[in-house]
């Protein structure tokens, strides 16, 4: 299934599930996976040596693959990160610019970039309807 | 049963002392037996907003120190029977003051009144980890500005993880309703998306404020000023009624959008 592709790792390394809104100068550091089931706000930081899943609206920095791990992925409910950091790969909100999607997003990265594209991706939830 | 309530905000200058002295007023109006305490030594205005520094003989390091009793340094107010100040030094800074002593000063007065309500200095330092230190409950204020909603929800956070409050309540400071209008203000949604804490009311920016704090005479003693009302309906929610927010815009979506977020939509 593309999903568990998606999160490669997310079933085999060992996970940390956080409850509630992570406020700003808030932070959460793990060598595994880390799932927030809330809100991440600007000013707050999360970094994880695996991916990092954020139920709710991500807009302050999350740094996925920290310790050097590239397929390492960021997904959140709604993605409207300061910052976005993937292994070595940085990508940062569009200056000025209010960027609104609608709906849960996958960031990761791809020949050397960080591309962020809708989560689960459309063509498949169609599908499934 | 007594409430000991800090009145905090991180960023300086977004109107603690005044809300500090408006809901004490407005409380002791309305019966209740009050008192506010300026946490903010060395930088100490609530004597002034309340137009008693005049009376200013012992304060809270005085106390501290033992020079003198904790009745000794209460100031009665001269409007109402009910209103107390409990002032502290202009002339040291906030090492004088220790989490402890908040306390031990806080657990005394809570004995003899129903409302002990501390006024926090700016910042996320020494004074204000004691001016929480002695404190059950937080009023958050902010104004509708980005940096001073991210030092907001700064506050929020060591609150919680540093003196055990949860779910403080928002008081959103300076609304200015032509800027809202116009779309160049953050709007009351925005800044309740991201703190997600429940609003206890919001006042307008208007001069009355300014002029009434000059003389010493906080605003809600006003009858006819709009944010003496809103300071007015602040205290009722305090106190559990359930008081819709206030028209501050002609726009019908506007005050619904508010009615929602405070839970009566
Ligand atoms: N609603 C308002 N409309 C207009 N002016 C206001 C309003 N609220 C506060 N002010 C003014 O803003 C200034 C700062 O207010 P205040 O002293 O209450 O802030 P503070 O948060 O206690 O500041 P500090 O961090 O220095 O202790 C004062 O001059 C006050 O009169
Ligand atoms: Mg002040």
């Amino acid at each position: 299934m593309a999903v568990q592709h998606a999160l490669n790792g997310l079933n085999d390394s060992p996970t940390v599930l956080v409850e509630g809104i992570l406020r700003s100068g808030q932070s959460v550091s793990f060598e595994g996976n880390v799932v927030i089931l809330g809100d991440v706000n600007p000013g707050a930081q999360v970094t994880a040596g695996g991916n990092v899943v954020v139920m709710g609206v991500l807009r302050g920095t999350v740094h996925a693959g920290a310790a050097g791990n590239e397929q390492a992925v960021i997904v959140a409910f709604r993605l409207r990160p300061t910052q976005l950091r993937i292994a070595n790969y940085i990508a940062r909100s569009p200056d000025g610019e209010v960027f609104n999607p609608n709906q849960p997003e996958i960031a990761r990265v791809r020949d050397g970039i960080v591309v962020i594209e809708a989560f689960p991706p459309s063509g498949e939830r169609q599908g499934k309807k | 049963m007594s409430e000991v309530i800090v009145v905090t905000s991180g960023k300086g200058g977004v109107g603690k002392t005044t809300v500090t002295a408006n809901i004490g007023c407005g409380l002791a109006m309305l019966g209740y037996k009050v008192v506010l305490v300026d946490a903010d030594t060395g930088l100490r205005n609530l004597d002034v907003v309340l137009g008693m520094e005049n009376r200013i003989v012992f304060d809270l390091t005085d106390v501290i120190e033992e020079k003198c009793r904790l009745r000794q340094a209460l100031i009665k107010d001269r409007r109402f029977e009910e209103l107390f100040l409990l002032p502290t030094a202009q002339t040291k800074d906030k090492s004088a003051v220790t989490p402890k002593d908040m306390q031990n000063i806080c657990s005394q007065l809570r004995e003899h009144f129903d409302y002990v309500i501390v006024d926090s200095p700016a910042g996320i330092e020494q004074g204000f980890q004691s001016a929480v230190a002695g404190v059950e409950k937080a009023i958050v204020v902010t104004v509708p500005e980005v940096a001073a909603v991210r030092d907001a929800d700064r506050v929020v956070g060591l609150l919680e993880a540093k003196a055990e409050i949860r779910d403080p309540k928002l008081i959103i400071n300076r609304l200015r309703m032509q800027m809202v209008q116009r779309g160049d203000m953050m709007t009351l949604e925005d800044m309740h998306d991201i703190l997600g804490l429940e609003l206890l009311g919001v006042i307008p920016d208007d001069e009355q404020v300014v002029i009434a704090t000059n003389r010493g005479d906080p605003i809600v003693i006003n009858e006819n000023s709009l944010s003496g009302r809103a300071f007015k309906d602040i205290v009722r929610r305090m106190l559990g009624e359930p008081v819709p927010l206030m028209n501050l815009e002609n726009g019908e979506g506007f005050f619904n959008r508010l009615r929602r977020i405070i839970g009566l939509g």
